[in-house]
């Protein structure tokens, strides 16, 4: 539509119909390649998805003492297709209240977001759709806020009020930790001076930037779950409190959409904090790409089990953590990438400015969240004196 | 913090512990070993000595059951009239309503022949709605699988 | 500051939770009035489970009424034989021999264990951890595996008569309550120290759901609940029933009152139960464990009796009225968590919408309990 509308508009303007044609013709060419890149990275995405849905069940049942899926398939590999099976078959329900289209449209808003992420994250440097060059960051800081959007028109449209108050749970948290995660990217651009990623990638082949942003790791991992909503920040679709938030009226192929967006985006979070702090596909021996699965799936795995051990926070604790203590960290790494670039310090001045903060967010952390602990110690001492006291 | 770092070693411990042997097993090809006391649906029991059932269908569980899940009827005893056993009535229909049964084990405390006894079967879903009405066969049928996988002996109580 | 402007006025949202919400243990429905995330008034609706289990008991006979007993709190099954037994015992005027007793209390303390096993798993999931649930189920499915292996069955057991047990208990009993007990005790570490001491856990629950002691004993609030406010109450200690008083344990008791006290408590009542089972099996004394009144047709002469003991959840009293036939008159039953579940209106107010379903774990009710 906007090709033939361009070429309409270059038709009325230059009369020179050759150059418009060869115009025409490098258009479509660029076109179909990009249409190519663009499905096969689909695919890629939805063989990586299923494998981490397998991954995910089969991790968790060992770490709890279970099986897993076992029946479909050998180790039951074939399980996330007998999901996706079964959701595509399923009846997609609309509730009779919903907003028709906005319910309809905002799963869609979720997994286009999702996957426009996608576009500009090389796997190795020549296996990328288009590798912006000047504007790599920037675009996956701009791109992954739009998922938001859909979280809030999916609870606000499905008349739900789970649903809304989900939604609403969902732009407060997505917002927050959207500023630490921009922040920390921001903060490695200053440091490599440049927003291309495998620039970037490219840099860190004598030390990756976990060892020269410490801090810069941390912000970036825990605002990646938080953004993914994993736990201890699945407050937006909390099982137990709001029974799946936004989700909660979809079903069926909706639903499998979302669930495709959030393990896409699982995904996407693990796969830059690869690219950004732990050297990407740079390692010795196997091929790049092999090295950059792996260490993929090693955060992934590590994600997993964090989701297998910790409780969930509640909102107003998941705020304040963002804002009192995710925010003011990433300003200062800012700031310490910024003297760091500025009066050309050696590389370990970064590392150690960078530790600082962490320890820095490290008593933070322990004193916020250890106060109910440290209340806990002190009620121990009173019940043993007070014992004291009896026994005397 | 600390606690979260023991926390996160326990389920790292644990997850080798599930890589080596997880503590659930695949249902049909290791079903549960029930123990041997379980009880599971009631049958009845057949006395090998003169080939009938032990029960005279004398209706004492029946008045017992919370549920009222049993229905019994008796008839005269065929081998009392040729003496081949003491039995003056037999059991002519029992049935048992396996969805009220409540698998209480009153009937079997209360019988005073050892006519019924709680057997090991547990599943007996079926796929219509009076599938697990219980007729005398199949009570009878139940009982015996239990007969014979137990080596059950009949009290000397009398 | 408030403006009387109603074009400015924001009305309050009213959040239906329950019957069917994964956090109400079972059929509870709580009408939340909230503004924003934070509760401003709840409604507590019951009754979806009920089952006439007070008024069945009228039509059935005294050893009957043992089978809905079961029934009741299905978490805790041998203490609710327990009580009812010991209600019509007293109506009997007949005491059980010890070895029964001895037994009971094994078998009571026992299914303690594992109703507060599940307790952790359940207040696991409330808080958002998932894993130990299912660690809690190992130590559970132990004692239930036990119990099959005594009783019959896993959950309804009807195991305790009236005057005695049903059957002698295996041969193996003392080798086996004895194999399971440090199993046990390694089961409830593995589930309660991923949540006691884990700070997100105690950032959700320490100062949440908070009840002083005078308002829980206003409230009648009673087991764990009660104990967590600081006041030193258990049925076991001070009016021993069965032969509780032979046995030395401790009461634990909480400060605050508040959720992570009462999930303390009953962490810590675990290890006291096993304490007891310790006890009671080494001292087993032998004997008859048949009823003094045999098979005969159990008929109480007319009068009244009120029995109460210490289940998990708290104080369970059976109040039965005999006429003098084989059939209680009137049988009613102080449930502890219908009593604990009255707490829920000034627990949850201005609290969040998050520790709602916390606080409801950490009273821990069983809705067949509460509705009947």
């Amino acid at each position: 539509m906007i090709g033939r509308m361009l070429s309409y508009q270059l038709l009325c303007s230059d009369l020179d119909t050759g150059a418009t044609v060869r115009f025409m013709s490098d258009y479509f060419q660029d076109a179909v390649s990009t249409l190519i890149s663009l499905l096969t990275l689909f695919s890629f995405l939805a063989v990586m998805v299923l494998s981490l849905v397998w991954l995910e069940r089969k991790a968790l049942g060992r770490l709890q003492l279970r099986l897993g899926p076992t029946r479909t398939g050998p180790f039951g590999l074939l399980q996330p297709i007998a999901d996706a099976v079964k959701l595509v078959l399923k009846e997609d329900i609309v509730p009779n209240d919903a907003e028709r289209v906005i319910f309809w449209v905002a799963p869609i808003i979720v997994v286009i977001s999702a996957f426009m992420l996608w576009v500009t994250i090389p796997f190795t440097p020549g296996i990328v759709v288009e590798n912006l060059e000047n504007m790599g960051l920037f675009y996956i800081g701009a791109v992954g806020v739009i998922g938001i959007l859909g979280l809030v028109l999916a609870g606000w449209g499905s008349a739900n009020k789970y649903g809304v108050i989900g939604g609403l749970r969902a732009a407060a948290q997505l917002i927050s930790y959207e500023i630490p995660l921009i922040m920390v990217l921001i903060s490695v651009a200053i440091v490599t001076q440049t927003f291309n990623l495998v620039d970037i990638v490219n840099l860190q082949s004598p030390v990756p930037f976990v060892l020269v942003l410490p801090l810069g790791f941390v912000l970036f991992f825990v605002a990646g779950l938080a953004e993914v909503g994993r736990t201890p920040f699945d407050i937006y679709f909390a099982e137990s409190e709001i029974v799946g938030g936004p989700f909660v009226e979809y079903s069926g192929a909706h639903w499998a959409v979302f669930f495709l967006s959030e393990y896409i985006n699982t995904f996407a979070i693990a796969t830059l904090t690869v690219l950004l702090f732990l050297g990407g596909w740079s390692g010795p021996f196997l091929p790049s790409i092999v090295w950059l699965l792996i260490k993929i799936y090693a955060v992934i795995l590590l994600i997993f089990w964090i989701r297998g051990t910790l409780p969930r926070l509640r909102i107003d604790q998941l705020m304040a953590f963002a804002w009192k203590v995710m925010v003011p960290l990433s300003f200062y790494l800012v700031v310490c990438c910024s003297v760091y670039v500025f009066y050309e310090m050696p590389w370990w001045a970064l590392t150690v400015m960078s530790l600082f903060g962490l320890l820095a967010v490290g008593v933070i952390i322990y004193r916020y969240i250890t106060a109910p602990a440290r209340k806990v110690a002190e009620v121990r001492e009173r019940l043993r004196s007070l014992q004291m006291t009896q026994e005397e | 913090m600390l606690s979260t770092v023991k926390g996160m070693i326990q389920t790292l411990s644990s997850t080798f512990r599930g890589l080596r042997g997880p503590v659930t097993k695949l249902y049909p090809e290791n079903p549960t070993v029930v123990q041997n006391r379980f009880m599971g649906f009631p049958g009845l029991t057949w006395d090998k000595n003169v080939d009938e059932p032990f029960c005279t269908g004398c209706m004492v569980c029946i008045r017992n059951c919370p549920t009222q899940c049993m229905t019994a009827t008796m008839k005269d005893n065929p081998k009392f009239a040729d003496e081949s056993s003491k039995r003056r009535k037999i059991v002519d229909e029992f049935e048992i309503n396996l969805n009220r049964c409540i698998l209480c084990g009153i009937c079997v405390n209360v019988c005073n022949f050892d006519a019924i006894v709680m057997t090991h079967e547990h599943e007996e879903s079926g796929i219509s709605r009076d599938g697990s009405r219980m007729n005398l066969s199949g009570l009878l049928e139940i009982g015996g699988r239990y007969q014979t996988q137990t080596g059950w002996q009949p009290s000397s109580k009398d | 500051m408030m403006q009387d402007n109603s074009e400015n006025q924001t009305i309050d949202m009213m959040l239906n939770m329950g019957p069917q919400h994964p956090s109400t243990h079972g059929v509870f429905r709580m009408e939340l009035r909230i503004d924003g995330e934070k509760i401003i008034d709840v409604k507590p609706h019951i009754g979806y489970l009920h089952r006439g289990s007070e008024k069945l008991s009228e039509g059935e006979q005294y050893h009957q009424v043992v089978t809905l007993f079961d029934r009741m709190d299905y978490l805790a099954n041998f203490n609710n034989e327990l009580v009812y037994c010991m209600a019509v015992e007293r109506l009997l005027d007949i005491e059980p021999s010890k070895r029964t007793e001895y037994i009971r209390v094994i078998l009571c303390e026992l299914n303690r264990i594992a109703s507060h096993l599940l307790y952790v798993g359940t207040i696991g999931l409330d808080a958002g951890a998932m894993t130990p649930a299912l660690f809690s189920f190992i130590g559970r499915d132990r004692i239930q595996t036990l119990f099959e292996s005594i009783s019959g069955a896993r959950m309804m057991h009807n195991y305790f008569k009236i005057g005695g047990l049903k059957e002698e208990v295996p041969t193996d009993f003392v080798s086996m309550v004895k194999g399971i007990m440090p199993e046990i005790r390694q089961d409830i570490d593995q589930a309660e120290k991923l949540l006691t001491f884990n700070e997100i856990f105690l950032s959700r629950t320490k100062d949440i759901g908070v009840i002083t002691a005078d308002q829980a004993i206003d409230y009648g609030l009673t087991g764990p609940c009660l104990r967590g406010s600081g006041v030193n109450y258990d049925v076991r200690k001070s009016e021993p029933y069965s032969v509780y008083s032979d046995f030395e344990f401790d009461v634990p008791v909480g400060l605050d009152g508040d959720c992570w006290d009462r999930h303390w408590v009953r962490i810590k009542e675990m290890d006291e139960s096993l304490k007891i089972v310790e006890q009671a099996i080494n001292n087993l004394p032998d004997g008859d464990v048949e009823s003094s009144l045999g098979r005969r047709l159990i008929r109480p002469s007319a009068g009244e009796v009120y029995v109460k003991a210490e289940n998990p959840r708290g104080e369970i009293g059976v109040y039965i009225v005999s006429d003098g036939t084989d059939k209680p008159y009137r049988l009613k039953v102080r449930p502890p968590s219908f009593c604990n579940l009255s707490a829920i209106e000034p627990l949850l107010q201005d609290s969040w919408i998050a520790d709602s379903v916390v606080i409801l774990g950490s009273l821990d009710i069983v809705l067949g309990e509460v509705d009947r």
